[in-house]
């Protein structure tokens, strides 16, 4: 790091805002900038977010970036024209599937897939075949492959291929050898191997990532080419690194290497910042709960550290990629609420930003969350988002009175109330859902609130689910960008074995984990990772012979198979409630490379004399859901609250970008980092 | 039935996603737990919740059929063990077919719950899942039983758990009469797991409601599912439409059964009745008639209340008729095992409902689950495996759209297929090709999906099981379009020992081949009207070939 490089920062591009956030790493001292998001020329809202924040680029050390390029590249079909090839008499791996509907379309006896991401005729089939362990039962026909290119090329037009042969995980020289040939008779053709993208075994899950490679691969390298560009220009000369979706950063080399790694990175910033709370806090158990403008994302932080998944599902398309698992549920301020035959419902049809809740003024006349927010007095409609908009009460009052409350015969209240009590039990359904995963209790669980809805919401689920604890961060709206500024680089890679644990020896697996070691630390240096900095993580995914899910044990230096498996049946049991005698089985052995970064610095707030009353804006009614009542509640300038303040409920801390919501059966403290603290209050 | 005029819409619709979760919670429980491929890959279950009365109030997403067979399961259950003699903590384990409503090797398992404030005994839960092996007369598959006790061991209502404590005596009977131990007591304990969970989760839910609050919310679930329904089926066309059709043969005689419905739309019923279906079959095709039901309330719902979480009121509406004894009640000891009656069947109901909208309904999808397995010693391991797949089929052309190629068929469609990377590595199967069949989607203005090839190549000896029905009768075409040619399975295909078959257990030898021809669907409207640019996209996707299309389609040869 040069000696003028003290600052970091972190841009993430949501549904309806870039966000910009600067660190300075010496103070602590921490900005926010906002810009709208510009779907069609993403970098143009990046670049307006930078601006804002008038930060000297050369001063800057890290710039991190979280982009869902590639996810909107596919949610909008926009991505390059894709051929794919495969075995000779597979042609249709990728077409057939799984071959099932989706399960929201189980009585739909008419269902209609969607266009499929690579055509037909854009899928070619050429000799060569492994077995299951990989033997050679079929030569690679190179002539093959040669006839195959050039159809896909010059007839069908393709700018990507995606290879992927049966068994490749066993083998990889079938693939490498037809991407070699493709290489130099096409150079400017992209092409992904599905044994360098997911070494892992299932051939329609590894076709369809190797495809959602290639698809997203010359979109998002003239992306991050560009991005890196406009940056130089500014005076940038420290890193640019990329947000994974499992976890972690890399650089713009890698991350055109391998762009799915990217696509579900869009909540990633807010659990690495959830982990690193769960340290700072020593909150070692966190339920992340990150509520924006039309969805909610729950994550579970056991440990410290986040719960991760080996796959995830991009528009019904499966991934192999490690991400962390988070539940999406399509709910936030502009979900609309409507009923059906005498039923209250809520979304997911969402009216977005425009037309947005009618509230807002702008066309939308369909009652939303926001709207029954409004009614329920938790927005201020002359201090929503810091006053740059006013809202309009008396047309969201109309809108729920006509369209939910002479339905159900409700008044107002009681219908805008009733639309928190269905949002809060879908919530909570998916939050249960990741606790009864992982067999835990929920109430043992600390909720980490941030969105900009988050931390209204937050309160209320706690006390539905006897959680005994709820944290708002600093600046909660920002807190996903604030969370990459901690982001470490982070590469992972897969192997599937198979193999039963018994039957491998503790020196076969240590080699095996060597090589796999070897090719970790290789990319890490290739990103700028000194040695000291350099470190590597050891694990098995293991199950019963027999079973499909398989639990992730981590593995010490020295291999010990007999603790291994006392490890893997000590999770069995607490995870599933049994044990069982049967043979363990290796499905993957997995090596995780780190790059250490410096941790980012947080500042502790400076103490003021007084009370809270210092903060107090003036009262005003709002719901309360312990008393089913409108109810006056005190409402605090989060900014004049100070360590040590203690507020007891009904109360709103109010920040302008989002308000903290306290039931008359909760009270608040603020911690000495300024984080706001919500438990149940003692009983009296 | 409780007051209702204390209950909102928005209390009435929180009480619905908690039922419902808690049913996701359970299901999550039980795919996370389940030893056995079908239940964790294939998702091969079915789990529901039921009040005191034992109307279904939520269910988790999986086999419609299992789904709906539950309802009938917990009543017959419950009224062989005697609603006063079950207690906290106990769970009933039920196969016997007739009460059942499935196959033996369908277990389900009961637990009654019971509100802790009070001690009353308040809803049901109900897994359903099927078990690898129950002893019965051949491993894997049974295809030829002549009455039940050739199909494994039977439970007509038998506690596997009592006040919480393992009944390890019954256990032990399952243990012994199983040819795959372990999968079937770790598939118990899984589904064990997952009752936990969702008692536990009902405990919960009865705490926080309260129990008249409760029970005013499920009232008004019920009622608001009756109304909707209601108004659904007054907006169907009424009158009454009979169809027929053959299942293939009864896996002892190769003649083939004839089946019949008759559905009658009128005043607010929708009644389905099966006389004209032959009489009660010497092999395993006879339908339970709960399982019959389960077939009606798939259509049923799909019609009125796709989209609408289910619940007992929406099938109020609902008749069906079967005499016993027929091939669509089975009565003991008829035998029951090869269950593809129901699936063939659902698709005689939409043949019937065609006649009465063909605007709104599909043509026939390929028309079965064209199910195979092989059973052999793995020579890795030495150990005997059974593992089997389902293959897919087109879907009929509908009004508005073409059918989609290669899906598994409607009875069963969010099951989903075994990877040939899963299915090579555990039996000694090669497959040689698996690919879509050009021209086997029927003709039309809107198109037939397209069905599946498939060759294998067998590397050591063993017993090779084709399960399906419906390969002597074509996929039915609606309003013009074309049939197609019907499901296809060819042993030892280009030797001596060529033939077709339907249903068959099958000695292999090592290097012998089989090839198994899916049907695509039928079409919808004459192929003639059928948009140009669409044919001429069909022939370069490869769909149709340019052939078809000229003699079909009518393309002239400058569309190609």
């Amino acid at each position: 790091m040069a000696a003028d490089q003290d600052l970091r920062m972190a841009v993430d591009i949501g549904g309806t805002f870039v966000d910009a956030v600067e660190l300075d790493m010496t103070t602590g001292a921490f900005r926010l900038a906002k810009a709208p998001t510009t779907p069609g020329e993403p970098w143009r809202g990046v670049s307006d977010a930078i601006a804002k924040l008038a930060t000297d680029l050369a001063r800057l050390e890290v710039f991190i970036h979280g982009t869902t390029l590639g996810l909107n590249a596919v949610l909008e079909r926009r991505g390059a024209v894709t051929g794919i090839i495969t075995n000779d008499g597979f042609r249709d791996i990728f077409l057939i599937g799984r071959g099932n509907v989706p399960d929201d379309h189980m009585y739909d006896f008419q269902y209609e897939p969607p266009e499929p991401l690579v055509k037909r005729r854009r899928i070619a089939g050429v000799g060569c075949r492994l077995d299951y362990k990989g033997r050679e039962l079929e030569p690679l026909d190179e002539n093959g492959v040669r006839a195959a290119a050039r159809h896909l090329v010059e007839e069908q037009g393709v700018e990507a291929i995606a290879i992927c042969f049966l068994f490749s995980f066993r083998d990889p020289a079938h693939e490498q050898r037809a991407a070699e040939i493709i290489r130099a008779q096409y150079p400017e053709v992209k092409v992904s191997i599905s044994s360098d993208i997911a070494r892992e075994h299932r051939e329609y899950e590894r076709t369809s990532t190797t495809v959602l490679d290639a698809y997203i691969r010359p979109i998002f390298e003239r992306y991050i080419d560009r991005l890196s560009e406009a940056l130089s220009d500014g005076g940038f000369a420290g890193r640019f690194l990329v947000m994974r979706s499992g976890g972690g950063a890399m650089t713009t080399a890698a991350a055109k290497a391998s762009p799915t790694q990217t696509v579900l990175s869009g909540p990633a910033g807010g659990i690495i910042g959830a982990a690193f709370m769960a340290d700072l806090l020593d909150r070692h158990d966190l339920i992340s709960f990150d509520v924006g403008g039309t969805s909610l994302d729950v994550c579970l932080i056991e440990n410290a550290q986040p719960v991760t998944a080996h796959e995830a599902e991009l528009e019904h398309y499966p991934l192999l990629i490690p991400t962390y698992d988070i539940r999406t549920i399509g709910a936030g301020g502009g979900s609309i609420a409507w009923t059906d035959e005498g039923l209250l419902k809520v979304g997911p049809q969402s009216a977005g930003a425009e037309p947005g809740p009618i509230c807002y003024g702008r066309g939308g006349e369909r009652p939303t969350v926001t709207d029954a927010a409004l009614i329920l007095g938790y927005v201020d409609p002359d201090r929503f988002l810091e006053g740059q908009m006013t809202l309009d009460v008396a047309a969201a009052r109309s809108g729920i009175e006509r369209w939910i409350g002479a339905e159900l015969g409700m008044n107002v209240e009681a219908a805008a109330a009733g639309i928190y009590d269905v949002l809060l039990a879908r919530t909570v359904g998916a939050a249960r859902q990741v606790t009864v995963e992982r067999s835990r209790d929920p109430a043992t669980f600390s909720l980490l609130a941030f969105g900009g809805a988050g931390p209204l919401l937050a309160p209320l689920v706690a006390r539905d689910m006897g959680i005994r604890e709820v944290i708002v961060p600093i600046v909660p709206s920002g807190f996903s960008a604030w969370g990459m500024l901690g982001a470490d680089i982070v590469n992972d890679y897969a192997r599937t074995d198979l193999r039963l644990l018994d039957d491998v020896s503790a020196d076969d697996l240590e080699s095996l984990f060597a090589a796999m070691e070897a090719d970790a630390r290789a990319s890490l240096t290739d990103q700028g990772i000194g040695a000291d900095n350099a470190a590597t993580e050891r694990q098995l995914e293991l199950r019963y012979m027999g079973q499909e899910h398989a639990l992730t044990v981590a593995v010490g230096s020295a291999i010990d198979r007999a603790a291994l498996r006392q490890v893997f049946e000590e999770l069995h049991e607490a995870r599933y409630g049994h044990a069982m005698e049967a043979p363990v089985q290796i499905l993957n052995v997995r090596v995780r490379g780190l790059g250490i970064g410096r941790s980012p610095t947080v500042a502790e707030v400076e103490r003021a004399d007084g009370g809270p009353e210092r903060a107090l804006i003036n009262q005003r009614p709002a719901y309360c859901f312990a008393r089913r009542a409108m109810t006056p509640f005190a409402v605090y300038d989060r900014a004049r609250l100070a360590p040590d303040d203690r507020i007891d409920g009904p109360a709103m801390v109010d920040e302008g970008t989002s308000v903290t919501v306290i039931q008359s059966d909760q009270r608040l403290e603020v911690n000495r980092y300024g984080h706001l603290l919500v438990t149940a209050a003692e009983r009296a | 039935m409780a007051a209702r005029t204390d209950i909102d819409g928005a209390t009435v619709e929180v009480v619905q996603s908690y039922l419902t979760a808690a049913a996701h919670e359970m299901r999550a429980t039980l795919i996370r737990t389940a030893f056995n491929p079908v239940i964790y890959e294939v998702l091969d279950f079915g789990i529901s919740i039921y009040d005191a009365a034992m109307d279904l109030i939520a269910e988790a997403p999986g086999l419609t059929f299992f789904l709906g067979a539950n309802d009938y399961s917990v009543r017959k259950v419950m009224a062989h063990v005697g609603p006063e003699n079950v207690e906290p903590g106990d769970i009933i384990l039920s196969n016997y077919p007739y009460w059942n409503a499935a196959h033996t090797y369908d277990a389900t398992l009961l637990a009654p719950v019971f509100d802790p404030s009070d001690g009353r005994l308040f809803a049901y839960l109900c897994i359903r899942a099927h078990w690898m092996d129950l002893g019965a007369k051949d491993p894997g598959y049974v295809l030829d039983s002549t009455d039940m006790h050739q199909e494994g061991v039977v439970f007509p209502g038998t506690k596997v758990f009592r006040r919480g404590q393992s009944n390890d005596e019954i256990i032990d009977l399952i243990r012994f009469n199983s040819r795959m131990p372990d999968l079937v007591i770790g598939d118990l304990n899984a589904q064990v797991a997952a009752l936990r969970t969702g008692e536990r989760r009902l405990h919960e839910i009865v705490a926080k409601f309260t129990r008249p609050r409760l029970d005013a919310a499920i009232a008004t679930i019920m009622d608001h599912g009756e109304r909707t329904t209601a108004a659904a089926l007054a907006n169907l066309p009424q009158g009454s439409w009979t169809a027929s059709d053959i299942i293939d043969d009864d896996g002892i005689s190769d003649d083939p059964v004839a089946m019949q419905v008759t559905v009658t739309i009128e005043g607010g019923v929708f009644e389905v009745d099966f006389a004209g279906s032959a009489a009660a079959t010497r092999g395993p095709v006879n339908m339970p008639f709960g399982s019959t039901l389960a077939m009606c309330k798939v259509v049923f719902k799909s019609l009125t209340s796709p989209n609408r979480p289910s619940n007992a009121g929406q099938t109020r509406a609902l008749k069906v008729k079967a005499e016993p004894g027929t091939l669509f009640h089975a009565v003991y000891p008829a035998p029951t095992f090869t269950l593809w009656t129901g699936i063939v069947g659902l698709e005689l109901i939409h043949k019937a409902l065609a006649q009465a909208m063909p605007d709104r309904m599909a043509a026939s999808s390929g028309g079965d689950v064209p199910g195979f397995m092989m059973i052999g010693t793995h020579p890795d391991t030495g150990q005997m495996f059974a593992i089997s797949n389902n293959d897919p089929v087109g879907w009929g052309a509908t009004p508005r759209h073409d059918g989609a190629s290669a899906l598994i068929h409607l009875s069963e469609s969010i099951v989903r297929n075994t990877p040939l990377e899963v299915l090579e590595t555990k039996t000694t199967m090669l497959i040689e090709r698996a690919e879509l069949r050009p021209d086997s989607g029927g003709a039309g203005q809107y198109r037939g999906g397209l069905g599946l090839h498939r060759d294998i190549r067998f590397l050591t000896d063993g017993e090779f099981l084709t399960v399906m029905k419906k390969t002597k009768s074509p996929p039915w075409a609606l309003e013009g379009g074309r049939e197609t040619d019907p499901n296809t399975v060819i042993l030892f295909p280009g030797t001596a020992r060529e033939r077709r078959v339907s249903t068959k257990r099958t000695a292999v030898a090592a290097g012998d081949r089989v090839t198994l021809l899916t049907a695509g669907g039928g079409g919808y409207g004459d192929p003639a009207k059928r948009d140009r640019q669409r044919v001429r996209e069909d022939v370069a996707e490869g769909y149709v070939s340019a052939d078809a299309a000229r003699t079909v389609y009518g393309a002239s040869p400058d569309d190609g």
